[in-house]
């Protein structure tokens, strides 16, 4: 009896959890939206958070630990975080081992940089494209096991569906073959879902257009539990784009770039000012509502619009080059401005999801079988993700995913390969008649439209300063778009190499999943993190201290809210105008 | 290893040794015209007295040539030039390289037939004879000029092909120093040449 | 009255289907890229004589050129769609299929060959596993700068477009397949499989059908120096090439 997991996705989390699967021996196919060295995973610029404390600072992992806890407002669920914590240096050395090109210290030792919501150099860094390296090492590890015949990869494959068998145990999926649009049923016995996140949503998001959230919120939509979506990270630095809202590493910042704008016509260093003990490198739902309160409230964007200058024109040119190319060239090209010489105009943009699937501390989502891994999950940032943890969660989760699937398939009385091809082929038949049905759509809206005035409210209404009055109306409007969407036309085109067809499949749903995370924000009166209501202006631990859960009903998304697990350290009160106060491991 | 790395590594070899040597052993007995009919005369005079010459001319003359067009041809072949997209200098170059081969080719073809092949033994006055039509002179000088850059150039690309220029500043003094191989030998091929009127 | 652009772009809906140039028109803004303008054409799928037509299939993904979805011919040249700003486009701007690789449809080709190129140099670096085994050896930051200059290699066929030696009639794997060995074997780990890999380098279209053109090194949107790579492992491989021939 040979065990058969499958992997959706093929960023770092997706990867590593097949590396993980085939080094034990077990075979894994691997399914991937795009080839997987073009996964979002790419874009991760700033570096990988690990208190490996090579600067003689003194940073433990209690340290960062402590750091994560604090950054996220208290939602995350403590003893994952710890593991994730403790393991990162690990991570760091196992990824060094693989040939990722580290920046190195003079003495050859890697090289670590300081990034928001931290007082500690702990962040790992290669260039300004860290995630692009991990992700082409880890992308030729899972080469070297597909060389071995141990991992079958599908790239340009489409996850649609699970299977589930009569328990409700996951059993395969249902993919497919975004060339010719063809159907096809995988049967296996564990299936981790490692499919990022879904800046689409917001319509305009430094994501790439991949990140739909389509293959998560479908899920939900099968009755997987979604959890924490109304926690949202708006980065505070991304270059404004009609297409694209271009992220601005924070690394800049790390590197000693500073945020100002023109107030009695002089620069005016406003985080400086604000938070004297963190100053620039305050985390990033405080520099962003910082930003927003400047541009927005006090009108003091540059130039009248909502931008800020982000300087690093005293910079070192060398160390800007060494350390920072790959994103300094990312404005140059598309901005046309060499920001050596003159500051770097920038707004926030949508950046990342802190919730997601709901996993237990095995990655398991609650339909049994059924993992989940990096950003489609929602287990490690709580309320605010911290700069440099998203790498090393991904990598993490995909560590613990992978055993655990295996661990789950061997203990399985029934295999999949014993169930009978009819729920196989039932699953198969029920995707069919959704694209065919889809392939029908002969109505007035274009998708495309559709998803853009999605966005546009979104963005308007579910990011860095929420109303409840608005999120309702955003509602509204998302269920108006619901309705709207059947009346959607396709066009006449042929299946081989349609484009069209498989987008309006995946704004299904989105446009559902836009419903959770708007309603879950509504629902929270309270400031937690990324969620702000100036209406509701403190955390309320008694009330919110909790993990919001939201299921799938065909009425709309119905919540329940689970306590946080605060094993470890005690909730106190989050500012960075001041120093953190000191914690205590209790040993 | 297969034997497309090896025959691809003597193709780029067989250009400079043993048939780039010959080319400038070539001029050099050529250019014993421009010192007047009896240099050149003795001159070949003493390339006829080697002894064994006949295997010399087929083992590092007339194989090495035929090995190095033929297999020439399958490389001319393999390629889809693009010079209008790319128009950089180099790979005009490259296409350069690629017409000079068919030229010379050409040329090196027609020369040993009407030189080495249906002349009888020879001498200052029987090239004199041959190039006596303009027409020849002319066809002669591209030809020349041909050989010469397909050379020159070669010899370029052959010190990247064996990894002896690695970096762009050593691969910018070999292409000085191939510029000057092609000068020389054309002011000295020319004027051989010219020499025989 | 808003200013448009014209695009005219080469289409195709199979491998099997005859191509066709179609021009659209796109309202023109600041800072306009290929890309957004394809998203335009999405949104309103209408021709430059007013027809209806399907919308334009292409690949992006990242657009900010780090993922390289979005390569393809534009004005004659490939490079990413996403940094083409129409503002320093030749108007009117032709977006074509890169031609080395199969077509799918409209803008969209198959590169899956660069990966499997990549499989066949073994361009990985052999550890032990992914348990905790401590550090890896210490780099200098000199090399590790050059390693990183060849690590930012995205894959995205524009070396393979450029190289007359890459085409349906050649088995060339192309630049950066090469390139990726040289970063392999320059860690020091990875050093230890270095003769496998100049194996693979010279077996059946591999490094020697190298003709130096150079046209890749000019052509990489990243600025990998490709040609150096190239003959760096032309001297690794002949050396090799002669101590086996003389080592046996």
């Amino acid at each position: 009896m040979t065990t058969k997991v499958i992997v959706v996705g093929g960023g770092l989390a997706g990867l590593m959890s097949a590396i993980k699967i085939a080094e034990s021996g077990h075979k894994v196919d691997l399914f991937s939206l795009v080839p997987c060295k073009r996964s979002h995973s790419v874009c991760a610029q700033g570096g990988i958070n690990a208190a490996v404390n090579t600067k003689g600072e003194g940073d433990s992992t209690w340290e960062h630990f402590d750091d994560t806890i604090y950054g996220g407002d208290f939602l995350a669920n403590q003893p994952p975080v710890k593991n994730m914590i403790e393991a990162a240096p690990s991570i760091i050395y196992l990824m060094d081992r693989m040939g990722v090109t580290f920046n190195r210290t003079t003495e050859g030792f890697i090289d670590v940089r300081r990034l928001g919501g931290a007082k500690y150099s702990r962040t790992v860094f290669a260039g300004a494209t860290t995630g692009q390296q991990l992700i082409y090492a880890l992308d030729e590890q899972v080469r070297r096991y597909e060389d071995a015949g141990l991992v079958r990869r599908y790239e340009e494959w489409e996850f649609l569906s699970i299977v589930q068998d009569d328990e409700g145990r996951c059993r395969g999926i249902v993919v497919q073959d975004l060339k010719n649009l063809e159907v096809q049923v995988f049967p296996a016995d564990a299936v981790i879902m490692a499919t990022g996140g879904l800046g689409m949503i917001f319509g305009r998001s430094t994501n790439s257009t991949i990140n739909t959230g389509s293959a998560a919120a479908g899920l939900y939509q099968q009755g997987a539990i979604y959890a924490n979506g109304e926690f949202i990270q708006v980065h505070p630095s991304a270059i404004p784009g009609r297409d694209k809202l271009r992220l601005m590493s924070e690394s800049i910042r790390g590197e000693g770039g500073r945020v100002w704008v023109y107030k009695d016509g002089k620069p005016w260093y406003f985080l400086e000012e604000w938070y004297p003990a963190y100053g620039n490198m305050v985390p990033r739902d405080i520099a962003t509502r910082a930003i927003f309160k400047v541009c927005v409230d006090m009108k003091l964007g540059v130039d009248g619009e909502n931008k800020v200058y982000l300087d690093i024109s005293h910079l070192d040119p060398k160390e800007i080059n060494r350390k920072l190319a790959g994103v300094v060239d990312i404005y140059e090209k598309f901005v046309g401005d060499d920001p050596r010489k003159v500051p770097m105009q920038t707004f926030p943009a949508v950046h990342y999801s802190m919730g997601g699937l709901w996993v237990d501390y095995d990655q398991m989502t609650n339909i049994p079988g059924l993992f989940a891994a990096g950003e489609c999950e929602y287990q490690y940032h709580g309320a605010n993700r911290l700069g440099g943890n998203s790498l090393v969660a991904a990598i993490y989760a995909g560590m613990v995913a992978g055993p655990k699937a295996i661990a789950y398939a061997e203990g399985l009385s029934k295999r999949s390969e014993d169930l009978p091809p009819s729920l196989f082929e039932a699953a198969k038949t029920r995707e069919e008649k959704q694209n065919a049905a889809i392939f029908k759509m002969e109505g007035k809206e274009n998708p495309y439209k559709l998803h853009q005035e999605l966005g546009e409210w979104m963005l308007e209404n579910v990011t860095v300063v929420r109303y409840n009055d608005r999120l309702k109306a955003t509602d509204e409007k998302i269920q108006e778009l619901i309705e709207r969407y059947h009346n959607i036309g396709v066009g006449n085109g042929a299946p081989w190499g349609n484009q069209i067809v498989p987008f309006t499949r995946r704004l299904w749903p989105m446009l559902h999943l836009a419903r959770v995370i708007t309603l879950g924000a509504l629902h929270r009166n309270e400031s937690r993190g990324a969620h702000y209501k100036p209406d509701f202006p403190e955390r309320d631990d008694e009330n919110w201290l909790k993990t919001t859960k939201a299921g799938f009903t065909p009425d709309g998304p119905s919540f329940s809210y689970e306590p946080v697990d605060t094993a470890y350290i005690k909730p106190r009160q989050r500012r960075y105008d001041v120093a953190k106060e000191v914690t205590m491991a209790n040993v | 290893m297969t034997n497309s790395f090896l025959w691809r590594k003597l193709h780029s070899l067989s250009g400079i040794f043993p048939i780039g040597i010959f080319l400038l052993e070539h001029m050099f007995i050529n250019s014993l015209a421009v010192k007047g009919e009896k240099a050149f005369n003795q001159g070949v005079a003493l390339l006829h007295s080697i002894p064994y010459l006949w295997a010399l001319e087929v083992i590092i003359i007339f194989a090495p040539i035929l090995f190095h067009a033929f297999y020439g041809i399958w490389v001319v072949y393999l390629t889809r030039n693009n010079v209008l997209a790319y128009s950089y200098f180099r790979n005009w170059l490259f296409y350069v390289q690629r017409v000079t081969a068919i030229i010379t080719l050409i040329f090196v073809g027609w020369h040993v037939l009407i030189l080495r092949f249906s002349s009888g033994e020879i001498s200052f006055n029987v090239v004199a004879q041959a190039l006596s039509n303009p027409a020849v002179i002319v066809l002669y000088l591209i030809g020349l000029v041909a050989t010469f850059v397909h050379f020159a150039n070669g010899l370029w690309s052959f010190l990247i092909s064996w990894g002896i220029t690695i970096g762009e500043g050593a691969q910018r003094k070999a292409a000085y120093l191939s510029t000057l191989v092609f000068v020389v030998l054309t002011v000295v091929g020319v004027n051989a040449l010219l020499a025989f009127k | 009255m808003s200013k448009k652009i014209t695009f005219i772009i080469k289409r195709c809906d199979n491998p099997q289907a005859v191509a066709y140039w179609e021009e659209f028109k796109v309202p023109y803004f600041p800072k306009m890229n290929v890309v957004a303008a394809l998203m335009e054409i999405q949104k309103n799928p209408v021709n430059a004589k007013g027809e209806a037509t399907t919308p334009v299939a292409w690949e992006c993904n990242c657009l900010e050129e780090v993922c390289g979805a979005c390569t393809m011919i534009i004005n004659g040249t490939a490079r990413q769609a996403c940094s083409a700003l129409v503002d320093n486009l030749a108007q009117p701007i032709r977006l074509a299929p890169l031609t080395k690789f199969p077509l799918v449809r409209d803008l969209v080709v198959d590169r899956q060959v660069m990966f499997s190129n990549l499989r066949k140099v073994k361009a990985w670096i052999d550890i032990d596993g992914t348990y905790d085994m401590g550090p890896g050896p210490k780099i200098s930051q000199n090399v590790q700068e050059a390693a990183y200059e060849l690590s930012k290699c995205m894959t995205c066929g524009c070396c393979m477009e450029a190289c007359p030696n890459v085409n349906s009639k050649s088995k060339f794997i192309g630049p950066a397949a090469i390139a990726q060995v040289d970063l392999v074997n320059s860690h020091p780990t990875g050093a230890f499989r270095k003769e496998a890999r100049l194996e693979a380098l010279m077996g059946e279209g591999g490094i020697a059908d190298c003709g130096n053109a150079q046209n890749c090194a000019k052509a990489c949107p990243k600025e990998i120096p490709l040609t150096r790579s190239i003959a760096k492992l032309n001297r690794e491989t002949s050396a090799y090439a002669l101590k086996k021939l003389f080592g046996k």
